[in-house]
């Protein structure tokens, strides 16, 4: 645009704020000599001065002028933009741009008024030069290039064609209207041609000011925008063709002087394009070698591509063109080796600079609107608008016509419309017609007013306008979401298939191009340009560290809010509010990452409350909570402190190391040990509080580097597991087993001596690795009779349960054998019953987190995919799809079973309890049955498979409150014997199983946890805060289950 | 179809495709002449090293998805140019009035979604996807990574929670992808 500048441009050498105005009459530059002369004289004459006497204070202006105005310029443009935004009815209604141009019409006037500075900021160098490249440059970083290229024939066509065609035909408009003598001077056709050239060109800033606002469909979008980017060349070249053609005079002018324009524009289209995707892959090439100094990363692409910018002017080539396409080639490569720090400052600073040089070109164009030179030609200024909007429209139907032809999408009439409505002309058409000189085109003033004028009119009259029309005509609007990871994925998939399919059709369409691109690039391109070369398919893998990510940050944003609420002193309702809004409401994402959650969602599952059970429970609930407030507070307390804090990382740590876990496990490790260690016992699972800790908080700090962690975790595993079976051989032996869990712990394990046949299917649970007995409490309502269990609301709500159900147990009962030999025999005839029981039941906590085990059940077959834990899986499944209220429904309906099951599992908690009895026979009786409610809450939940995972965990928090919860328990020892029967609530007395039960329904995971909390009986006290401790440190299921299985294999 | 000893096509076998397809008499005596420079054993039909030898779709990384799509209908692993004729006109674009059962919206889809399908069962299971994801993909991802993606996928997609993507769920996951933009292809006349 600036080929000629040097020699053209009225504003010659201008600095960046363009001088004080030429006056008229003088030639253009001297004004500037001036300035710059008397800028540097003034500080000679105050050196004179200073010589005489010592300045203490001196007031120096015009040192500073220059950037001070431009500072002030910048700041006022900015405010006002920030005034618009304070006045939303205004900037409704009216565009941004109209509103800037506004204000800088205001203050042109002010300052014509005063003739305090006779400024004429926007010059042709100021707008090619600093304010076009920021906007260009942001436009095509951030251009959507699939989009871009899929249209790009259409574009083209509009760019190009259309573009000389409205040249043209406006041009030749005016020329005949001219003859006619209705403007009242002469009018050349070349001047004519030229004017149109300059008029004709739809403008990158205007129609980015407008379509940004007005959010049209992506490819309405693309069409019109590229069409004002591409445009650039052939506006560039027709306008220098004319200006030269009108230098030479029509009458020297030969036919090889058209030929010559014709080349120009390939070398100006091409050549700009080839030195912005040169400077592109430069800039991808720096961005390889700056992983040391990622400070400066964010310079090189500004740089680069402005140099490409200057780089291309320079050879006179397409400036727009070459940032434009640097910035399409650049982003690619720069993004794939860039810090995420340096992206973000990238993409804020490129949006910085360029709605401040939006900001800035608008306010001026208004400015510049007040002088006293304009030349007024209605006609002239009335014909030139009505020619560029038929020509506009003409153009555009005859080229959308052609387009059609070629195009999958076939423009429809409205998006036709939006085109040629959308065609603005803007500050490209401004600075152009500044540059023509008026001593070689007379007409230059009157074309400065009319081009004036049609920017007023696109920007003012269509540009409010097209809002409306927008909604009225009911345009796709574009919809700005992120894609999801099937979109992603299917999508490219589809991409492929396309190519395939163009390939065997022998077509070289877009696919087929694209296909080969990509083949190109990832073979060629990549790995020069790209530090870390991740194979074909980057998109996808961005696409997942988002959303794992964005999953990451919602997760804590949900958890912080519940940390807060907990550790504070509201009572425990507000928390179980809080809970339930945060959980509940936001259930889309809501169970993915947060145990807790699980936790409740488990028992959601499990608990089946009637209307009348529930309220019971808030009778319960609101007597416990008077009941235990001193307790409950320094319960609080401790759970924000070790639980809360730590359940935090660890949580988040969870949903991805289960993933990990999963893969770890599944794929390196068992593989190959699978074999070997499947008759270990199991052991291995042991190790997976340690790594899950771990794991998340690498996890949680380093939120990209998930697979670095994936090694950590694999040693840790390792390490862990041999130390557990070390520990496991001892424990046969008699050893205590403290390392996990600490002696306090076996406290907890209760004498109940009831002995019944029931007893075995306890043992056998409580023998679980991932078996917590005070969770068991929980599951206790939930055993029943087999025939009742089988159809569990879970089970039938959740299909994969069903699934699963084939393969469950059996592994189990490998594990539990030797336990089995040390309790009494009569468990015999009731293993047929678990072990029916659990068939039908989805994996245990053993299953899902042990795979190998699950090989050997009798379903491991149709398993072979999902040998990693199902939990994990599930738990992300509710993750996603969560749809907990489907649940809670569920269960409602089916509340009446399971509150019928509740005498089974006072049967089944006796035989636990006598179970323990032999084990231990250290607690007291009324423990034992505290206990032993968990115990087979924990089985039940564990046999379920996926949530019942965080079920544990939920009570491994309460653990902790347990502990300090005694004298609740206690109050609530006379109600033991009637909760028992009734629920599992054994010891909570005041607060009934059914509290519980609604209150999980409700997903209130503090409740629960309280809950659990007063359940604990005496005797597990003290002793088990160590234990507990490292429970909600571990906060995941195999934490408690490890532990638990140490202490059960003490007993 | 394929007619085994003349390289042109007979009127009625126009009509029929024309009739079964949607394809206009100019694109399926477009298509036959490509089928027939496929077809380098002049018999009438296609076969996998037919499709094989084209060197771009050889090394598309779901070729072997692409051509197997093919041969979902026949049983002796040739293709005949009905058949062929058939798999494309899943790839017609989309005319507004004239309704065609075979390049509809769920058909498009659903030829997606046999892409996936391996084992044909009406689901997408992890193994599958992972599968395509290999494919597509390459070598230089590791297992984890593309284990937790397929994985992340399918848990995105599932509904019923079977660890498995139906074709609903398929069709649910792509509601606001243009699928008929984006698996249609202009057909020279």
């Amino acid at each position: 645009m600036t080929v000629d500048g040097i020699s053209t441009y009225p504003g010659l050498g201008f600095g960046p704020m363009g001088p004080v105005e030429p006056l008229p009459g003088e030639p253009p530059g001297t004004q500037l000599r001036q300035n710059q002369d008397t800028t540097t004289e003034l500080p000679t004459t105050e050196k004179t001065k200073k010589e005489r006497t010592f300045v203490i204070a001196a007031f120096e202006f015009h040192r500073v002028e220059t950037p001070f105005l431009i500072g002030l310029w910048i700041f006022f443009a900015s405010l006002a933009k920030i005034g618009f935004h304070m006045a939303p009815k205004l900037s409704r209604m009216l565009p941004e741009s109209c509103l800037l141009v506004f204000v800088g019409v205001l203050i042109g006037a002010l300052l014509l008024s005063t003739h305090s500075v006779h400024v004429q900021p926007l010059t042709p160098d100021t707008f090619f030069l600093y304010m076009l490249p920021p906007i260009i440059l942001d436009a095509g970083y951030f251009m959507p290039n699939r989009l871009f290229f899929d249209h790009l024939g259409t574009i083209l066509l509009f760019a190009v064609v259309g573009t000389v065609f409205n040249t043209l035909t406006i041009g030749a408009s005016l020329w005949a209207c001219g003859q006619t003598g209705m403007f009242g001077c002469t009018t050349p056709l070349l001047d004519m041609l030229l004017f149109g050239a300059l008029i004709s060109a739809v403008d990158p800033v205007a129609v980015l000011a407008v379509f940004e606002e007005i959010h049209v469909d992506e490819v309405l979008y693309i069409v019109v925008f590229g069409e004002s980017l591409l445009n650039d060349a052939v506006t560039v070249v027709l306008y220098h063709m004319f200006e030269a053609y009108t230098e030479m005079g029509p009458s020297r002018l030969v036919y090889t002087d058209i030929l010559a324009g014709l080349a120009s524009f390939l070398v100006v289209a091409v050549g700009g394009t080839c030195i912005g995707v040169v400077w592109g892959f430069a800039t991808g090439l720096v961005t390889r070698f700056t992983n040391e100094v990622r400070v400066i990363e964010p310079i090189f692409i500004f740089v680069m591509a402005y140099l490409a910018y200057l780089n291309a002017e320079m050879f006179h080539m397409s400036g727009i063109l070459a940032i434009t396409f640097c910035g399409i080639t650049m982003k690619n490569y720069v993004e794939a080796n860039i810090s995420h720090k340096s992206h973000t400052t990238i993409k804020y600073t490129m949006k910085m600079l360029s709605s401040s040089s939006e900001t800035i070109i608008f306010m001026f164009l208004g400015v510049a609107t007040v002088n006293n030179t304009h030349v007024w030609n209605t006609w002239f200024v009335l014909l030139t608008i009505v020619f560029c909007s038929i020509f506009r429209i003409i153009g555009v139907y005859i080229f959308s016509a052609v387009a059609n032809k070629f195009r999958l999408h076939k423009l429809n009439r409205v998006e036709k419309f939006v085109m040629s409505y959308g065609g603005l002309r803007g500050a490209v058409a401004f600075a152009l017609v500044l540059l023509i000189d008026p001593t070689v085109v007379n007409l230059q003033p009157m074309f400065v007013t009319t081009t004036i004028a049609v920017i007023y009119f696109t920007v003012f009259i269509q540009g409010i306008t097209i809002k409306p029309l927008v909604k009225i005509l009911n345009v796709k609007t574009a919809e700005k979401r992120k894609p999801t990871m099937n979109e992603r994925i299917h999508e490219r998939c589809m991409d492929h298939l396309m190519a395939g399919i163009e390939d065997i059709l022998g077509k070289h369409g877009n696919h087929h191009m694209r296909d080969k691109f990509k083949r190109f690039d990832n073979r060629f391109i990549r790995p020069f340009l790209l530090r870390n070369y991740q194979g074909a398919e980057p998109k996808i893998l961005e696409t997942y560290s988002k959303l794992a990510m964005r999953d990451a940050i919602e997760y804590m944003q949900r958890n912080a809010s519940t940390i807060g609420n907990i550790s504070g002193a509201e009572s425990m309702s507000a928390i179980f509010k809080n809970y339930t809004n945060t959980n509940f409401n936001g259930s889309p994402s809501f169970s993915q990452i947060d145990t807790s959650t699980w936790n409740i969602d488990m028992q959601e599952l499990e608990y089946n409350p009637s209307k009348k059970d529930l309220t019971d429970a808030k009778i319960h609930h609101l007597l416990a909570e008077e009941l235990c407030k001193p307790f409950r507070r320094h319960r609080r307390l401790s759970y924000s402190r070790h639980a809360v804090n730590e359940r935090d990382l660890g949580i988040q740590v969870n949903y991805k190391t289960h993933m990990n876990i999963r893969r770890r496990v599944g794929d390196r490790k068992h593989h190959h040990k699978r074999s070997k260690r499947g008759k270990q016992d199991g052991k291995n699972h042991v190790t997976f509080p340690e790594f899950q800790q771990n794991g998340s908080a690498k996890q949680f700090t380093h939120g990209k580097i998930k697979y670095y962690r994936l090694d950590y975790i694999d040693e840790v595993l390792q390490e862990d597991g041999e130390e557990r079976e070390v520990r496991r051989d001892g424990d046969d032996g008699g050893i205590t087993f403290t390392a996990k869990s600490p002696p306090g712990y076996k406290e907890v394990s209760p004498t109940s001596s009831h002995k019944e046949n029931s007893s075995s299917l306890l043992n056998q649970l409580a023998n679980l690795p991932g078996f917590n007995p005070l969770k068991a409490r929980i599951i206790k309502q939930y055993v029943k009779t087999p025939e009742e269990i089988l159809p569990t609301a879970v089970e039938k709500s959740l299909p994969w349960r069903r699934d699963r159900s084939t393969y469950n147990f059996v592994p189990n009962e490998d594990i539990l054998e030797e336990d089995e030999r040390r309790l009494s025999d009569d468990n015999d005839n009731y293993n047929m019953i678990v072990a029916e029981q659990a068939r039908v039941a989805t994996p245990t906590a053993t299953e899902t987190m042990l795979p190998w085990k699950r090989e050997e059940a009798e379903g491991s077959g149709a398993l072979k995919q999902s040998e990693f834990p199902s939990w994990a899986s599930n738990k992300e499944y509710l993750a996603y799809n969560s749809p907990s209220s489907t649940f809670l429904g569920l269960f409602r309906r089916e509340s009446s079973s399971s509150t019928q099951g509740a005498a089974e599992a006072v049967v089944l908690s006796d035989s636990e309890g006598h179970r323990e009895s032999t084990s231990k026979g250290e607690a007291s009786s009324k423990d034992g049955g505290v206990r032993q409610g968990p115990s087979l809450l924990s089985k039940r939940s564990t046999s379920l498979g996926g949530p019942s995972v965080l079920l544990m965990e939920d009570v491994a928090h309460s653990d902790p409150l347990g502990a300090s919860s005694r004298p609740a328990s206690i109050m609530q020892g006379p109600q033991r014997g009637q909760c028992r029967r009734g629920s599992m609530m054994e010891l909570t007395g005041s607060m009934s199983r059914d509290a519980i039960t609604e209150e999980k329904c409700c997903k209130s995971l503090p409740e629960s946890e309280r809950m659990g909390v007063r359940r604990l009986p005496l005797g597990q006290s003290l002793g088990r805060e160590p234990f507990i401790r490292q429970l909600t440190l571990a906060s995941s299921l195999t934490t408690s289950s490890s532990s638990e299985d140490s202490s059960d294999e003490n007993t | 179809m394929g007619n085994k000893s003349s390289l042109l096509l007979r009127e009625e076998e126009i009509a029929q495709i024309q009739e079964e397809t949607g394809f206009t008499p100019n694109q399926i005596e477009r298509l036959y002449s490509r089928f027939t420079s496929l077809d380098k054993n002049d018999c009438g039909t296609l076969s996998r090293e037919d499709f094989l030898r084209i060197p771009e779709l050889a090394i598309n990384p779901l070729s072997e998805r692409i051509v197997q799509s093919f041969f979902a209908e026949s049983h002796d692993d040739r293709v005949n140019f009905l058949q062929f004729m058939r798999v494309l006109a899943h790839f017609r674009p989309i005319k507004k009035n004239r309704e065609n059962k075979l390049n509809c919206r769920e058909e498009k889809l659903r030829f997606a979604f046999s892409m996936y399908d391996l084992d044909s069962d009406g689901k997408i299971s992890r193994d599958e996807l992972l599968a395509i994801l290999h494919m597509m993909v390459g070598a230089n991802i590791s297992e984890e990574q593309l284990t937790s993606i397929a994985e992340r996928t399918i848990i995105e997609a599932d509904t019923n929670n079977d660890q498995m993507i139906s074709f609903e769920e398929f069709c649910r996951a792509l509601e606001r992808t243009d699928v008929e933009q984006k698996m249609s292809i202009r057909f020279l006349n």
